[in-house]
């Protein structure tokens, strides 16, 4: 029956049968008599085995025999004893065990099973006590930052568009902090005097976490604001442990506006710095990353940017109009060249072509030299020829010509003798007589003779003086 | 510098601001391209110098726990009105 009370349903034997008005649910085992579960709940608590648990100290109190508080942390909380005989023995420093302190504890569940007066309670009953150490608080670090980081949280914020030259900016941090003055000073060191909505936060106690995480969550939900600064100077691990809080860091990855942490100083590396947009360590630092325009530096870049535009502008045209009287002259200078060019090639061609006359007439006159060698060799021939032909020529025609002259030689012969046979002479000789007048004039009539009265007769032997006595009568 | 314009940020102005100045320093662009860009230039200018000046003009300082109050405050007295 005892073995029941702790025993899995399936393996719980001889369930007593449910009575005829039947149990709220029925076929499982009892119903046990309270007391006896109570009992039985203690023991098997007692067996769970022993650890050591690390949290925040929170609602400390006292009872006559025991100190008890809860041990907590952002997911949950466990009620803790500690028999007072056993808290002297641990001998800790004088106020270490109180309200907000980060401690360690050891022990083990356990449960007050009441009685008749008492009400029960479940504690876990704490053997020894400590104050969390360094070494403990970055091992938890060390394992939220683990599960942060693997759920991607660390790079949520670093993807946001941080602007160069924000309007308002969130503060979140200690009122009276010199983190604040600090970054006030750094702001307007960047020439940036804008507006700062201040969310003041404790920075260093169990409080702080859950007022930073608001004080986030509402600037960032108020529109203006293009970034949130969280600051606080140096301190401890534990001093700055609010700033390692899971919900605090898991709100601020999650935040649309941009958050720039400035907590500690540079050795110090707390969660928040991890999943914000950037981490400084120093509160100058983050007035650069807040504002990352030096708005002084930026004025003067812009006055340079309005002169450069001015001078682009007018350089525009007055540099085209140059190029272009530039251009201008350019087709004369291309003129100038064509013409310079032209006359090199004239000269050129001059040259070349007086040696090609000069080489062509010495071609020609080579050419010339033998044809009139040629043409002197035939001429020369020809006379030659000529000059033999003339020979023989002149040979035919002086024997022509001698024929020629026998034959008028005879031909004159022959007139000779006719022209003889014809001579009056002759015909003298043969008897006749010629009258001829003073003058020689043949008369060849009487009548002529007798009208020139005195006239000659001519005999072949020679002459007479005759007178006519007038014409002779027949007889 | 009109709505239509209007660059989206002051970095998106200055890196705008950037590309003109380079563009105009490579000698590359033409003349109405160079007059087109100087209008721009300016406007841009115009409207960085704007953005300094509201950053420019004194520090001032508000406190989120006293707005907070303040939000808090006026929807009670809007329903405190709507119940009279």
């Amino acid at each position: 029956m005892e073995e029941q009370l702790f025993q899995p349903p399936e393996s719980a034997p001889d369930a007593p049968a449910a009575p005829a008005d039947g149990p709220p649910q029925p076929g499982l085992p009892g119903p046990f008599a309270v007391g006896r579960y109570a009992a039985k709940l203690r023991e098997e608590l007692r067996k769970r085995a022993r650890v050591q648990l690390i949290g925040e100290v929170a609602g400390l109190g006292r009872s006559r025999t025991q100190s008890y508080f809860e041990l907590r942390d952002a997911d949950g909380a466990v009620p803790c004893a500690i028999w007072l005989d056993d808290l002297e023995k641990l001998k800790l420093p004088e106020g270490a065990l109180r309200d907000g302190a980060e401690i360690v504890v050891a022990g083990g569940p356990d449960y007050y099973p009441g009685s008749a007066q008492a009400s029960p309670s479940f504690s876990f009953r704490v053997t020894h006590v400590r104050l969390a150490g360094e070494g403990d608080l970055l091992a938890r670090l060390a394992a939220l930052r683990k599960a942060l980081e693997a759920e991607g949280l660390f790079e949520l914020q670093k993807r946001l568009d941080r602007p160069a030259l924000p309007r308002t900016i969130g503060v979140v941090t200690g009122e009276r902090g010199a983190a604040r003055r600090d970054l006030l000073a750094g702001l307007q060191r960047r020439g940036w005097r804008g507006t700062i909505v201040w969310g003041f936060a404790p920075v260093q106690d169990r409080h702080a976490a859950p007022a930073i995480t608001r004080a986030v969550q509402d600037l960032a939900a108020l529109p203006e604001v293009d970034v949130i600064a969280v600051a606080r100077g140096g301190g401890s691990l534990a001093d700055l442990w609010a700033f390692c809080d899971e919900t605090l860091c898991r709100t601020v990855a999650m935040l649309r506006v941009p958050v720039v942490s400035a907590v500690g100083h540079e050795r110090d590396r707390t969660l928040i710095d991890d999943v914000a947009a950037v981490a400084c360590s120093t509160p100058t630092h983050a007035a650069e990353a807040v504002v990352p325009l030096d708005c002084g530096a930026a004025r003067q870049g812009l006055d340079r940017c309005a002169r450069g535009l001015e001078r682009a502008a007018a350089g525009a045209v007055s540099g085209r109009a140059r190029h272009l009287a530039a251009l201008a002259r350019g087709p004369q200078r291309a003129l100038d060249r064509q013409r310079h060019a032209l006359n090199q090639i004239t000269r050129e061609m001059r040259a070349a072509s007086q040696r090609r006359v000069a080489e062509r007439s010495d071609f020609q006159r080579r050419i010339a030299i033998v044809v009139l060698d040629r043409a002197q060799r035939r001429a020369h021939e020809s006379v030659v020829r000529c000059a033999a032909e003339n020979a023989r020529s002149s040979a035919a025609l002086e024997r022509s010509a001698r024929r020629a002259l026998d034959r008028r030689r005879q031909a004159l012969g022959r007139i000779g003798v006719t022209l003889r046979a014809h001579d009056p002479d002759r015909t003298l000789e043969r008897g006749y007589v010629l009258a001829e007048a003073g003058d020689g004039e043949p008369l060849t009539s009487a009548a002529a003779a007798d009208a020139a009265n005195r006239f000659s007769l001519r005999f072949a032997d020679g002459r007479l003086a005759a007178r006519s006595e007038g014409p002779q009568e027949d007889e | 510098v009109n709505e239509s314009t209007r660059p989206e940020s002051y970095e998106k102005a200055v890196e705008r601001l950037e590309e003109i100045i380079d563009r105009l320093d490579s000698g590359q662009a033409g003349l109405r391209e160079t007059l087109e860009l100087c209008r721009e230039g300016r406007d841009l200018v115009e409207y960085c110098a704007a953005e300094l000046d509201a950053v420019g003009e004194g520090l001032r300082e508000l406190r989120l726990d006293e707005m907070a109050a303040k939000l808090e405050q006026a929807p009670a007295t809007a329903a405190e009105r709507e119940e009279d």
